[in-house]
């Protein structure tokens, strides 16, 4: 699975549970927000019970007090009654909607009301107009307690409605409870699962792309030290790209490296097979000549001697042509480096090369932490060059050294025959040489291979010189 | 006076008259026979080309079709023909051609020098080998 599908999986793992949570919450605010609608609605319908028990009530007093007194003013209460309590009672079936229970009880009510309103308007009018007859009937009903028992069953009924009002709004408030409860419960779940999940793929996701670009970091490791290894990689993602990559580089850098190696080794048969096959036939030719000059002495006229004289200085100019042309191509590779005193590698490489008449003057030169056989070969060459141009007479050569920040910048100078400008590119070329080619040993390597070990250490070399007054070569070489 | 003889397996002509030359100047007598390779000399050596068991050999180790080592190789095998001096000649300064000729007996093994700007009578270099070695065996046993 790719990582960017993994990591889009965990985060809408997170969310979903997420909205869960939002959405539980949210359903139980819709159930408070019903509740509470229905507590209010509630509450009217009770406020409107006790209006409606309370209007009865006073209707009840002032009709008693009428007719105790007969005086008029008492009936006010009980005409507003007459005529609010059925609106009332319309209100209050209206509020209570389709509860069966309340209904029916409502309905008792009404009924009982109704007859209680026939009753009393039936003894006011009685009161007021025929006040004997009035008496008896009340009397009459006094006895059989009509007011009382009625007013008594409406006052029970009213308490019975109540008291089922009152059961359901309990009912109500437990179901609520519960349900807050319950949301509570999955809020948690829910709330605990987000984050576990959470921070496990996170974690995990984390420790995958690190662990794998851990590997990749030693495989580049390894690369650096010169190990091609490759790294194991079954995921099919966004990383096996990148390390498919450093596979394929890990391996190409093997191969070239091997054919690298293959070619040195080459070229290494190669030097071989030209010292021995090409220097073969030289030896054949200059073996011959000399058995010609030894044994047939006497057949060989004068001039005849004279050209085959030419034959041995040729083959030996070739000779030196193969050595050097070997020279420069076996410069070696690079080398580890080692402690070097300068001072005593150019007496030692003086000895051999430097002939007593010449002066030769050091300089106190630095101590080096470099490749030795390259310096070597690189003052070998400019020493060797400097005897070779230089008269013997009076040869000089001075040698000396100043220090840069990161470089030193040597100078091998001498007093011999210097080079022309024209020439100053030229003497760095192979085989060029500005003797005649039958001359001192000179194949024109020399200077080539110390250019060639210059170019290789990104180092530079110039030639300041002017013919017939000297030569002198500063180098540089890094600290 | 016993006369000697003397096998010389080389190819390259040069070789074979720079031996030719230096032979010449010990002033003994013996007879030089020539092979150009190892089976052509194995040849000789059965067929009675030769009229003696030669006293020396001198081995080429480079050589078509059959090359020195091999040729040893056979020749320390062959009942009649093991005990015979062999001096190896050769340009090659491989250790292993050395060490696989020194394990089947020779009397002397000589480098043929390539550069001669080292060494410039090379000549002389045969002369020289011939002198110190052949003479014990090819004039000094006369005395």
């Amino acid at each position: 699975m790719k990582l960017s599908t993994q990591i889009l999986l965990a985060f809408a793992i997170v969310i979903l549970l997420s909205i869960a949570d939002s959405y539980t919450n949210y359903m139980l605010s819709k159930k408070v927000q019903q509740d509470t609608q229905f507590l209010s609605k509630s509450e009217a319908i009770i406020r409107n019970s006790n209006r409606t028990h309370k209007a009865i009530i006073d209707m009840q007093s002032s009709f008693r007090g009428y007719l105790l007194t007969d005086d008029g003013t008492f009936l006010d209460s009980y005409y507003s009654g007459k005529r609010n309590v059925p609106t009332y009672l319309e209100q209050q079936k209206k509020l209570v909607g389709n509860n069966t229970a309340q209904q029916s009880i409502l309905d008792s009510i009404t009924r009982m009301h109704t007859y209680w309103v026939g009753y009393s308007s039936q003894l006011i009018h009685l009161r007021k107009t025929m006040p004997a007859a009035y008496l008896l009937l009340f009397q009459a009903k006094q006895k059989r307690q009509v007011g009382k028992k009625i007013n008594d069953a409406i006052a029970k009924e009213f308490s019975r409605f109540d008291k089922v009002e009152y059961a359901i709004r309990k009912r109500h408030s437990t179901i609520l409870m519960s349900s807050i409860r319950k949301t509570h419960t999955f809020s948690l779940i829910f709330l605990l699962l987000t984050v576990i999940i959470g921070i496990c793929s996170a974690v995990y996701i984390v420790m995958l792309i690190t662990r794998r670009i851990a590997s990749m970091v030693r495989l580049a490791e390894n690369i650096s030290k010169g190990q091609f290894t490759i790294v194991n990689d079954t995921r099919n993602d966004e990383l096996t790209g990148l390390s498919r990559s450093l596979n394929i580089m890990s391996d190409k850098l093997d191969k070239n490296i091997r054919e690298l190696e293959n070619r040195n080794t080459e070229l290494n048969k190669f030097a071989y097979v030209v010292s021995h096959d090409l220097k073969a036939p030289i030896r054949g030719i200059h073996n011959v000549i000399t058995w010609i000059e030894e044994d047939l002495q006497d057949e060989l006229s004068l001039q005849m001697k004279k050209y085959l004289m030419i034959i041995p200085q040729r083959t030996r100019r070739m000779e030196a042509l193969i050595n050097g042309l070997l020279d420069y191509a076996r410069i070696s590779p690079k080398q580890p480096a080692e402690k070097i005193d300068t001072n005593a590698l150019i007496q030692e490489i003086a000895g051999s090369i430097v002939p007593r008449t010449f002066k030769l003057e050091v300089d106190n030169l630095p101590e080096l932490y470099t490749e030795r056989l390259k310096l070597e070969q690189v003052f070998t060459n400019l020493i060797s060059n400097a005897v070779k141009y230089t008269p013997h007479e009076d040869g000089h050569i001075h040698i000396s050294c100043k220090e840069a920040t990161d470089r030193y910048e040597f100078s091998v100078k001498d007093n011999g025959i210097g080079i022309d400008a024209e020439y100053h590119k030229k003497i760095f070329e192979i085989f060029q040489t500005l003797r005649e080619k039958d001359g001192k040993e000179s194949t024109g390597v020399g200077l080539a291979i110390v250019k060639k070990i210059m170019d290789e250490r990104q180092e530079t070399i110039l030639v300041k010189s002017k013919s017939g007054e000297g030569t002198e070569f500063i180098f540089t070489w890094k600290k | 006076m016993k006369k000697h003889a003397i096998l010389l397996i080389e190819d390259d002509e040069l070789d074979i008259i720079s031996v030719e030359r230096s032979l010449k100047k010990l002033e003994s007598e013996y007879e030089l026979y020539t092979a150009y390779n190892g089976i052509e000399a194995l040849k000789m050596l059965k067929d009675n080309t030769i009229r003696l068991i030669p006293d020396v050999i001198l081995l080429d180790l480079n050589m078509p079709k059959m090359n020195g080592v091999e040729f040893l190789g056979i020749l320390r095998a062959d009942e009649q023909l093991k005990d015979i001096k062999v001096f190896v000649m050769t340009t090659s300064s491989e250790g292993s051609d050395r060490s696989l000729s020194e394990e089947l007996g020779i009397s002397g093994y000589i480098i043929k020098p390539l550069n001669y700007t080292d060494n410039t009578k090379r000549t002389d270099s045969m002369d020289a080998f011939v002198q110190f070695h052949l003479r014990k065996i090819l004039v000094n046993e006369n005395i």
